[in-house]
């Protein structure tokens, strides 16, 4: 439905789209990831027609649109959320009307359109209400029923729970769910909250440094990811990097900080790699406990905790440091604590390998 | 929004206002008791300008007020300074000019401005000060007292003299005063600080004189309206410089042809007439318990005008 | 000389008048009050017609010399009135090039003079009511598919409360201004046609206090003080929305 091709953008001197690239389908909800200042806003302020590139073509629907004489067509087409919750200065009512009157609708068809949206956006008996009385969940809730009331085929949304506590946070994700079940809108979204881009996409893009770094689906983007920089931004652990040592048939030895570990790639021997493993993928085991029949298993001490809400991380240093990751219940049933010694292990399946590009860096 | 709304009703009003005012339409005249089949003449405005101390004194509005129904018209009067006033009928702005500078009036008439010159009223100008009068002018003549006033006030501080110093009527008349007792006026400018140039009106320059006490050459009118303020009294009343001759003319039609000939000419006529001279005579009697004005019919000989000017009305 | 205390009495004895001259709805006032109202009035309703659109465009504009245009609108709010006045009566003097509309001596000519006095005042406070429209807002407007005149007419909604404080701080300053009323009306009671009269407020109290009638005055300036009162009033309920 979209395609981005070699887009630039240049505000004066700085370069902050540096050939960006990408298709998105109809109907996917396609959320992009990356740290704050890179582009995000600036590639969706483009496909809005906010803004023109420096180079490069937006195709929407067959159209090049930044070349198209009736942009404002286009534009009607599609509908955007921003980052700062903001509402015009009348009643809730007006405000989930606003682009209905610039397309001249019908006042039943506002009416009808406009309490339905309050329905589903869970804020009937609002519609009175001044809308720069309302919370900031709330007014970017309103922000997204003025935006849907369009029946825009393509949804943008700009880090629309950037400013937000959890539960609105929530509330949110769920309307932006649903418009895309319901009423089968194409949904791109930008965020720097990698857990949300999980939940919601069905493709992510990483861009880094002015383009895309990766594009993918969550588990491609998360269980491997396609360079060091990426694997670091969305909170990958467990980088090791070393050689190649050996391979057999697929199966590998690779030595890293002086440590063993067996893989499974087609990497022939000597290649400069770096390996990443999920710490859900590493079992941690008491010392003198189960035995288990993985391939790899170290020992080493407990160096660290550190609580993820309902789990724990356990750094252990086993010559290199490895994070697993366990239950509080688990936990406290092996009694572990700071300095205990235990064993991790994890299959060699579970590795994710990729040729260094950059060895040594 | 009420807000709105009261906007919005205020506007209307405005709008249907300015919409009436920009018609030019006039107040009805008293709708007649009979309904007549032909409308009644539409009342007729007659712009004159005039300078601030004739205005002031009240007389023009208190003549309007009779002229204007009898013949249904409405006096529209402007009050300037002479000089700005010459300056409008030079410039066609008005109808009809009605000042008291005969020289000045002389060059208007002169150069094809105005036509029709009458002269309908005179009084004096008077020389006021400190009741103390520490240049001991009273009862002198207007040019010894002036002399008198010259000398004394670069040697004695208390000797003040308060100007108009600005182009008006009695500021004429007080450079004209010098040049008779022989002074060059620019002489007397720079003189000392003893001569003050107010550059403001009457008024003004009477309570100039008043905090200074000061003299200075002031009309009767706006000095009798301001006396009860003032500490000032008046020194200086005779003499034929101090004669104020007051005059009125038409704007010269064969250079404006849209000034109002018919009624100019009635308003004069009616101005030099018996009766009405004899009312500008009473003005301000009640009030002031002597008279403003005399009436220049009869008097043309005094005035040293023409029997003409103060007499026979305009063709 | 009259000593502070005895200084003080005529002013309060003016005041008492003053006092009795409105309780009694002295008509003269009437008429000087309500011809004041009726052309700042109108001249600010007019100057907001043009002001308001013009500020839009520059507001908004893209267009080389904008930076030059917005800082000739900001040098001419404190352009002395009685100038504007004076150019305003060159231009309507008979042997000016308006001088075939006689319009000078009329309200109509007055109406003319403040227009041209609360343009700059009212275009350049709608350029910075618009320029401080949030940006997201305006980004908002325009993502929803507005044409350009639906941009114009929201962002000015949205700007509406800061437009509205510009339209009265015009019509304060026009209402109290006496330089450009005088020269271009020529302060003219005309007491059988309340619609050629010229004598406001302003020059109403220029004339009676040169006259010495005290009591007049202050009562015309009474008034005009409550009207900028009022004025203030409304400028602040409006702020504070």
């Amino acid at each position: 439905m979209i395609e981005i091709k070699d887009v630039h953008k240049k505000f004066g001197e700085k370069k902050v789209l540096k050939g960006v690239n990408a298709t998105i389908e109809r109907g996917e909800v396609f959320t992009i990831i990356g740290p704050s200042g890179q582009g995000k806003s600036t590639l969706l302020r483009l496909i809005n027609l906010l803004d023109k590139p420096t180079s490069g073509s937006i195709i929407f629907e067959g159209v090049d649109i930044h070349r198209s004489r009736d942009q404002q067509a286009i534009r009607r087409k599609m509908a955007m959320v921003f980052q700062k919750p903001v509402v015009f200065n009348t009643s809730v009512y007006e405000n989930i009307a606003y682009g209905l009157h610039f397309r001249h609708a019908d006042k039943t068809i506002v009416q009808e359109q406009v309490e339905h949206a309050l329905e589903v956006i869970d804020m009937v008996g609002f519609a009175e209400r001044k809308a720069k009385s309302l919370s900031g969940g709330e007014m970017q809730r309103v922000a997204l029923a003025r935006a849907m009331v369009t029946e825009p085929e393509l949804l943008l949304l700009d880090e629309p729970t950037a400013n937000l506590d959890p539960l609105a946070t929530h509330k949110i994700e769920e309307l932006v769910r649903h418009y895309n079940r319901e009423s089968h809108t194409t949904v791109i979204m930008s965020t720097h909250d990698m857990q949300q881009g999980q939940r919601l996409a069905s493709r992510i893009g990483v861009m880094m440094q002015g383009m895309f770094a990766q594009v993918g689906t969550p588990r491609d983007v998360f269980a491997s990811p396609s360079d060091r920089e990426v694997a670091n931004f969305v909170g990958v652990k467990n980088i090791l990097i070393g050689t190649i040592t050996d391979n057999e048939k697929g199966v590998a030895t690779l030595t890293v900080d002086g440590i063993t570990i067996e893989a499974v790639t087609p990497l022939p021997i000597g290649t400069p790699v770096w390996a990443s493993i999920l710490p859900e993928d590493i079992t941690l085991l008491l010392s003198h406990g189960k035995f288990t029949s993985a391939r790899n298993v170290f020992t080493g001490r407990i160096v660290h905790f550190a609580p993820r809400g309902p789990l724990l991380n356990v750094t252990v240093d086993c010559g290199v440091k490895l994070s697993a990751t366990v239950t509080w219940r688990s936990a406290e049933e092996m009694k572990i604590k700071l300095g205990d010694e235990v064993r991790l292990s994890f299959k060699a399946s579970a590795i994710h390998i990729m040729a260094d590009a950059e060895p040594g860096a | 929004m009420n807000f709105k709304k009261l906007l919005l009703v205020l506007s209307v009003m405005v709008v249907v206002v300015a919409g009436i005012s920009f018609s030019g339409c006039t107040t009805p005249a008293p709708p007649a008791a009979t309904p007549t089949p032909t409308p009644a003449p539409a009342q007729e405005d007659l712009l004159i300008a005039t300078t601030t101390s004739l205005y002031d004194t009240g007389l023009l509005d208190h003549l309007g007020e009779i002229f204007g129904p009898e013949y249904n018209a409405n006096l529209r009067v402007t009050s300037k300074g002479t000089g700005q006033a010459i300056e409008l009928g030079r410039g066609g702005d008005v109808d009809v000019l009605m000042v008291h500078d005969r020289v000045r009036e002389d060059a208007f008439l002169a150069d094809g401005s105005g036509v029709d010159r009458r002269v309908f009223a005179y009084n004096y100008f008077i020389v006021v000060g400190p009741p103390s009068d520490p240049a001991g002018i009273k009862d002198m003549s207007p040019t010894d007292a002036f002399t008198t006033l010259y000398e004394k006030g670069q040697t004695d501080p208390s000797v003040v003299f308060v100007s108009r110093g600005d182009d008006s009527g009695t500021h004429a008349r007080e450079k004209l005063i010098w040049k008779q007792a022989g002074y060059d006026y620019e002489q007397v400018r720079a003189s000392g600080a003893w001569y003050i140039e107010a550059g403001t009106g009457m008024g003004t320059t009477l309570n100039l004189a008043d905090e200074k006490d000061a003299y200075t050459l002031s009309d009767i009118g706006t000095f009798l309206a301001y006396k009860t303020d003032l500490d000032l009294v008046p020194l200086v009343t005779q003499g034929d410089d101090l004669l104020n001759v007051y005059s009125a003319m038409i704007i010269n039609p064969a250079k404006y042809p849209d000034t109002k000939v018919a009624l100019s000419k009635e308003w004069i006529n009616w101005l030099i007439s018996p009766e009405v001279q004899q009312e500008i005579g009473n003005f301000g009697v009640a009030e002031y318990g002597q008279p403003l004005f005399y009436p220049a019919r009869d008097n043309w000989e005094l005035l040293g005008v023409s029997q003409t000017e103060t007499q026979d009305p305009i063709p | 000389m009259a000593g502070f205390f005895e200084g003080l009495s005529p002013i309060l004895e003016g005041i008492q008048e003053a006092i009795n001259l409105l309780i009694a709805l002295d008509p003269q006032i009437f008429r000087i009050t309500a011809l004041s109202l009726i052309i700042t009035l109108s001249a600010v309703l007019i100057g907001s017609v043009i002001a308001i659109p013009l500020g839009s465009v520059i507001a908004y504009g893209k267009f080389r010399g904008r930076n030059a245009v917005i800082w000739i609108i900001q040098t001419l709010y404190a352009f002395p009135t009685v100038v504007i006045g004076l150019i305003v009566f060159l231009f309507l003097r008979n042997n000016g090039p308006l001088g075939a509309l006689d319009l000078l001596f009329t309200p109509q000519g007055m109406i003319i003079g403040q227009t041209v006095l609360v343009l700059p005042i009212i275009t350049g406070l709608t350029i910075s009511a618009l320029a401080a429209v949030d940006l997201t807002i305006r980004d908002t407007i325009t993502s929803l598919g507005a044409t350009r005149f639906q941009f114009l007419i929201s962002a000015l909604k949205e700007a509406r409360f800061a437009i509205l404080a510009a339209i009265a701080l015009a019509f304060g300053r026009a209402i109290s201004e006496v330089g450009a009323a005088i020269i271009i009306g020529g302060n003219i009671a005309s007491p059988g046609n309340f619609w050629t009269s010229t004598r406001t407020l302003t020059t109403a109290i220029t004339l009676e206090t040169g006259k010495g009638d005290i009591a007049l005055s202050i009562a015309l300036g009474i008034i005009l003080l409550l009207i900028a009162l009022v004025v203030n009033v409304i400028i602040s309920i409006v702020q504070n929305r």
